[in-house]
This record gives C-alpha cells, sequence and structure tokens, in this order.
C-alpha cells in the first residue's frame, strides 16, 4: 500500500517527465508494432502470391524443363505440327507441316504445356522418396488463340494480333489438396472427386467465370473437347489462378502439339514434406532425381517474385524493422537519461530513507516500479499507436503489384513469329509471360507483436530505472546527506 | 550507551588526507543529552553520522550497546538504523509527496510494522508532537516548523534508543527554534532516549546535559553534567572525555 501510494506521488509530481518518458517508450512501440504488423502483411501477400502459385499444402514444386524459344532462322525447320506464322508478299501465313495459307480471317487455336514433360514414374519415384510425405503430378497447359482480321497482312502490314490465352490445370483428383486448386473456395456446384478422373467435366475460376457468363452446367471447349463446368472457384484475390481445372487423366489425353505429353506425363509435381525441416533435404533429392526439372520451395520462389511487393517487404524488413529499434533505442536512452536525472534530483530523498533505515534493495524496487509503470503505460499507448498505424496502413497503402516470373518457352507457338509484311518486325508470340500480380496489403497486429510490445516498454522502463537503481546502489547515505547540508 | 574509542576519520581531498576527526574517545551514557557545538567544517556532523552508523571510522571503534558499527555489514547497519537510531536533519529532510503521516510511516516500513500497529504509532506519533490535525498535509503545506516537528515524529514512531539531530533548528527563527527544543527536550525526558544534538546555538546546547565542542576533529568537553531525568544519565562523568 505504502509502496503503491509513495509510487503514484511521485510520479504524479514529476508528471511531465513521466508522460515524456511514457509516450517515448510508446513511439518506440508503436512503430515497433506497425512495423510487425506490416512485415506480417507483407509476409501474409507473399503467401498469397506464392499458395497461388503452390497451393497451401506443397512445401516443393517441380517443373518441367521451360521451353526454349528458338529464333527463327533461314535455315531451320519448325517441329513437327507446330504452327507457324511467317511473313509473305502478300501477308502473313500459317504453316503447319510445311503446308501454308494466308492468315488474313483465320483462327489459329493451340494447346501446348507451360513446362516440358515429366513421365508418370517419376512422380512415383518423387512419392517414394524418404522425406516425401505426398506428391501429385499436375498438368498446367495453355490454350492460345488467335485471330486474324481479315485485311491482316494487306497494304504494308498491320499489328499482329494479340492471343487469347486460357490456362488449364490438369489436377489429380486423387490428390485435390495439393496444388493451386487447394487455395480457393467453392462458390458454386463442387469440386473433383476420385470418380471424375475420366470425365469432361472442368472446375472454372470465378474471374473467368465472370467475364465469360459461365456457370454450374455450362460447357466450355479446351482445344476442341467439350466439358461440363461442375464448379465456381474463388481464389485469394493477390493471385493469378488457371482459368480452367480439368482432371489429369483428361488434360492428358488432349492434343498438346509438338511438345504434346505422352500418356501419363505431367510437367508439375506438387510435394508435400515430412516436416518443414525435410523441405531443404527433399528439394536437393528431387534436384538429384530429376536433374533437368526446376526444384522450386516456397523460400526459393519467394527470391524470385519481384516488383513492389518485393520491395515492400525489403523496405519493411530493412529500413522499417531498422527505423523501429533506432526509436526503441533513442527511447530507451532518453528513458534512461530521465530516470537518471530524477534519480539525481532525488540524491537527499533516497539518502535521508537509507539513514533511516530502507534498505537499497527497497529503495531500488520503488525506482523500477516507477518506471516499470511508465514502461506499461507506454505500452499500452505503444499498442494502441501501433493498431492505427496499421489502420492507417491498410487504408492508404496502395495496391503493390508482385512480378512473378514466367517461363521463357512456349509449347507450339515457341518459334512462331508475327511479321507484318515484308520488312516488318517479328513478335515473338509464344512463351508462358511474366505475371503481375497486384496484392493489396493488409498489416495485422498479432497477440505475439502486443506481447512483444509489452515486454519491449516494460524492457525499457526496466532499463531506465536500472541505470537510476545502479546510482542508488552505489549512493553512501553520508555522501547523500552532505549533498543536502 | 555509546563507547567511542580512539576515533580517527580521515577523509580524501583530492592528494590530501583531511582529519575530520582524531583520536576521539567518549562515553555516552543511555538516556543522556550531549550536545555537540563548533565551528563549521571541525567534525560535528562526522561525528553524529559515526554514530549514527551512516559512516564507519578510519581508525578506532564505535560501539552500540556493545555492537562495534565499524564491524557490522551494511544490511546489518541499515537494520540498526531503522530499529535503534532516529535522525533529525536540519533541512528536515521529509519526502515532498508524501503527507506528514506517509513521512512518519516511512519510518515503519523497514521494519515491517503490521498495517493496523503502524496507524496507531503514526497517530500517536504525530499527537505527541503536536500535529494530529495535519495528517494528511504534505510539507509543502506545513510550516518549516511543522515540517521539523514531522520530522521529530519520523525519528521518534520507532521508539528508538538513539536520535542524533544535527543542527534541528539551524532553519528556523527563534519561536519555532524554542518550541522545537522544548519539544525534543519533553520527549528525551518522557522517553529515556539518549540524544546527541550538533548546534551552533548557546542557548540550546545549555540545556543538555553535557556540552562538547569540536575544534580541529577534537572534542572538549566543556560543560558536565546537568541531571538528566534517567537513572542511566546521571553516572556520566568527563573521565570518559578526550578533551584537548
Amino acid at each position: 500500500m505504502f509502496f503503491a501510494t509513495y509510487l503514484r506521488r511521485e510520479l504524479r509530481r514529476r508528471m511531465r517527465q513521466a508522460i515524456f518518458v511514457a509516450l517515448g517508450l510508446a513511439v518506440g512501440v508503436g512503430l515497433v508494432v506497425t512495423v510487425s504488423a506490416a512485415s506480417a502483411g507483407v509476409k501474409k501477400a507473399q503467401t498469397d502470391v506464392l499458395s497461388s502459385l503452390y497451393g497451401v499444402g506443397t512445401d516443393v514444386t517441380v517443373t518441367g524443363e521451360a521451353p526454349q524459344p528458338k529464333a527463327p532462322s533461314a535455315n531451320s525447320q519448325p517441329p513437327k505440327n507446330a504452327t507457324t506464322i511467317q511473313g509473305s508478299p502478300s501477308g502473313a501465313e500459317i504453316c503447319q507441316n510445311g503446308k501454308c495459307e494466308n492468315a488474313a480471317g483465320k483462327t489459329v487455336q493451340t494447346l501446348a504445356p507451360e513446362y516440358l514433360p515429366i513421365k508418370s514414374a517419376e512422380v512415383t519415384d518423387v512419392a517414394r522418396l524418404h522425406d516425401v510425405s505426398t506428391a501429385a503430378g499436375g498438368l498446367l497447359l495453355t490454350d492460345n488463340t488467335i485471330t486474324f482480321p481479315k485485311n491482316f497482312g494487306a497494304g504494308g502490314g498491320s499489328a499482329p494480333p494479340s492471343p487469347n490465352t486460357l490456362s488449364v490445370d490438369g489436377v489429380d483428383t486423387a490428390h485435390t489438396s495439393l496444388g493451386p486448386l487447394s487455395e480457393g473456395s467453392l462458390t458454386s456446384g463442387h469440386s473433383f472427386t476420385a470418380a471424375d478422373s475420366d470425365s469432361h467435366v472442368a472446375v472454372v475460376d470465378s474471374g473467368y467465370a465472370t467475364s465469360n457468363s459461365l456457370k454450374v452446367g455450362s460447357v466450355i471447349t479446351i482445344d476442341s473437347v467439350k466439358f461440363t463446368v461442375i464448379g465456381i472457384v474463388r481464389q485469394p484475390q493477390s493471385t493469378s489462378p488457371p482459368d480452367v481445372y480439368v482432371p489429369l487423366k483428361v488434360a492428358q489425353a488432349l492434343k498438346t502439339g509438338p511438345l504434346g505429353v505422352e500418356t501419363g506425363d505431367v510437367n508439375t509435381i506438387y510435394v508435400t514434406a515430412s516436416s518443414a525441416a525435410d523441405i531443404s533435404t527433399v528439394q536437393h533429392e528431387i534436384a538429384k532425381l530429376l536433374p533437368h526439372a526446376t526444384v522450386t520451395t516456397a523460400a526459393s520462389l519467394a527470391s524470385e517474385v519481384t516488383g513492389s511487393l518485393s520491395t515492400a517487404a525489403k523496405l519493411v524488413n530493412d529500413l522499417g524493422k531498422w527505423l523501429a529499434v533506432l526509436v526503441l533505442i533513442a527511447a530507451f536512452a532518453v528513458a534512461s537519461l530521465l530516470t537518471m536525472s530524477a534519480v539525481a534530483r532525488r540524491v537527499a530523498e533516497f539518502g535521508t530513507l537509507k539513514a533511516i533505515g530502507w534498505r537499497t534493495r527497497r529503495i531500488v524496487a520503488q525506482v523500477l516500479g516507477e518506471s516499470v509503470v511508465m514502461g506499461v503505460v507506454g505500452a499500452a499507448v505503444g499498442v494502441g499507436l501501433g493498431f492505427a498505424g496499421a489502420a492507417i496502413i491498410s487504408k492508404v497503402a496502395p495496391k503493390l503489384p508482385a512480378l512473378i516470373p514466367g517461363s521463357s518457352g512456349g509449347g507450339n507457338f515457341q518459334s512462331q513469329t508475327v511479321s507484318g509484311g515484308p520488312g516488318g518486325a517479328s513478335h515473338i508470340i509464344g512463351g508462358i509471360p511474366d505475371r503481375t500480380i497486384s496484392v493489396a496489403l493488409h498489416p495485422s497486429v498479432t497477440v505475439g507483436v502486443i506481447v512483444l510490445a509489452v515486454i519491449l516498454a516494460v524492457a525499457g522502463g526496466l532499463l531506465a530505472g536500472s541505470f537510476g537503481s545502479w546510482r542508488i546502489a552505489r549512493l553512501r547515505p553520508v555522501d547523500a546527506l552532505s549533498q543536502v547540508a | 550507551m555509546y563507547k567511542l574509542t580512539g576515533v580517527t576519520k580521515l577523509y580524501q581531498k583530492g592528494r590530501r588526507t583531511v582529519p575530520a576527526v582524531r583520536g576521539l574517545d567518549l562515553v555516552i551514557s543511555g538516556g543522556e543529552w550531549l550536545a555537540v557545538q563548533g565551528r563549521t567544517g571541525h567534525g560535528k556532523s562526522t561525528l553524529l553520522n559515526l554514530l549514527g552508523g551512516l559512516d564507519r571510522p578510519t581508525e578506532g571503534t564505535v560501539e552500540l550497546d556493545g555492537t562495534d558499527l565499524g564491524a557490522l555489514r551494511e544490511t546489518q547497519l541499515t537494520r540498526l538504523r531503522a530499529e535503534k537510531i532516529g535522525f533529525i536533519f536540519q533541512t528536515f529532510n521529509l519526502i515532498p509527496t508524501l503527507s506528514a503521516a506517509e513521512n512518519v510511516e516511512a519510518a515503519l516500513i523497514p521494519l515491517g510494522v503490521a498495517a493496523a500497529d503502524r496507524r496507531a504509532r503514526i497517530a500517536a506519533a504525530l499527537e505527541s508532537v503536536g500535529l494530529a490535525d495535519r495528517a494528511a498535509h504534505l510539507p509543502s503545506e506545513m510550516s518549516g516548523g511543522q515540517q521539523q516537528r514531522t520530522a521529530i515524529a519520523r525519528a521518534l514512531v520507532k521508539e528508538p534508543k538513539v536520535v542524533l539531530a544535527d543542527e534541528p533548528t539551524g532553519n528556523l527563527d527563534e519561536d519555532t527554534r524554542d518550541e522545537i527544543i522544548a519539544l525534543l527536550e519533553r520527549l528525551w525526558r518522557e522517553r529515556g532516549l539518549t540524544l546527541v544534538l550538533v548546534t551552533h546555538d548557546t542557548a540550546i546546547a545549555r540545556r543538555a546535559q553535557r556540552v562538547g565542542v569540536m575544534s580541529k576533529g577534537r572534542l572538549t568537553i566543556r560543560q558536565d553534567t546537568r541531571p538528566g531525568p534517567h537513572p542511566g544519565s546521571q553516572t556520566v562523568t568527563a573521565a570518559n572525555d578526550l578533551a584537548t
């Protein structure tokens, strides 16, 4: 009781100083909370981006070799079944297996795998690895459609038309918990079941469904094959999901041009490691098993994601954290100096208390108590400031674009060029382009951060108090009293 | 009872060694009132600090009831001060944020007195110095005399054997000075205290049983023994004092 009374009165006596110290700690703590919240928001955004490529439960993704674009040359022959578009004096021509026809007014549709195939036996080999929990194959395809205008190439050429691209994901219906589909939530219909493995059914991304007025029961055509829509799935806003999911077996049966897949082939393997600690081992084991494949973990993929999101992550992790640390150090230093100054002003008081029989540790406890109260007040205000900072960031921060690198190849369009006529510029239309995803930043203040904030503020108070206590402990009552005299 | 034997206290002032107290032998009986006079800087306060266990002698021993204060650890000295010695300072040395009652209470905190007992003792102490109606007042709300009364109550509330007063009236006007000295004298008589009082004021010193004068670190007894109120205090003799 006496302790509390003395503490309260002392803090009231130097209220301005106490408020200054508490506010200093509050600003430091508030900055830590805000930066941590922003960091958590950026991490969440990064996770969203990565899981869009991965799926939630996937630790490692294996993709087949990326098809390499080949610059066209005078003597080079396109692969068998490849569709090429080349310039001629009369305009552009579409050529396949040596037969060419004028492209004007024509529509070309091709289906190509995004990556070179991986044999099904290799999926089994990966699944058998010691540290692998589950492995499922997937087949990522791109359906490109180009419609040439009727006057294309006439009169000196025109701009080449952009392809209409539909991305298709062949999903292993026995392992729907892996891969991009696992990230989405169904808005209508249902997802695949094991019984759907041979059915011509599709789950459609909600964005694609809206833009093409599709609903459950609608029929879509992929490479001349009809699929019935059984479900609409919504992927996180920040992701760039495939447009259509179809059963893997059915996807494998689609006609995929010169880089086409054979029965059982996949071009992606989604892998779950036995534990988080095994991810690196699994990555190395698979790399050894499939030397030509690209083995990617979330960590390695994160390093490839660039753009403002990456910049924001760096900003938060580097500048933000250091700024918070510096402000905290400044707050601690100010609190310590003010406490030392307060102790210096109270030398006579402490000397008197020692003279009347107060033990040093009791006086130290009194001073530490005052500092801790300032720390707790600082923590409370700081957490409030942190929440306010997080809310402001959430409100004013623009969406952050994340650039996800694509593959440089491109299936049937690998060697296609479009020329606007004689002497016109070549235009490579094949390959998987880099994708830019806009991610909203939603800073989140977690309980852990609040606890950290309280610990930091109280630690700041204790640090300040301990400097004062050190002085008190060294104080001889006779010296303190002689200062008064 | 205090017994000082060959007490010397040296201070370092830069490279110089300054003797504050030199070769002092002194016995102060229980219940005695000793006034110490002397010019500033001649060792009065140093003597009081040695008696109060606030400082340790460079040479010699200071014994209180047979205990050598110089041999005690700091915590033991602190405990001894808490239990046996009351201090009264010239500048009152009250805690400015605490009321009169709380300042008095501060002296009972190290003793771990139960709250109910504490309240009763605080009330009695303030009553004895005539400040029962000022219990809730802060030092800044009281006159100098009232503040010194509060300090006296703080010194006496723990019922010490010894009260050491360093210029207790130095900051007070003449009327208040007389009040405070009368109060101290009354309490000394009533409670059988050993009172060592440092003062410049000869009028005050004359009221003590014995008066010693500190000069250059040595103590000379000039006035010997006025009968005291307690049996123990009658036995004081000048023979124990080193008069130089």
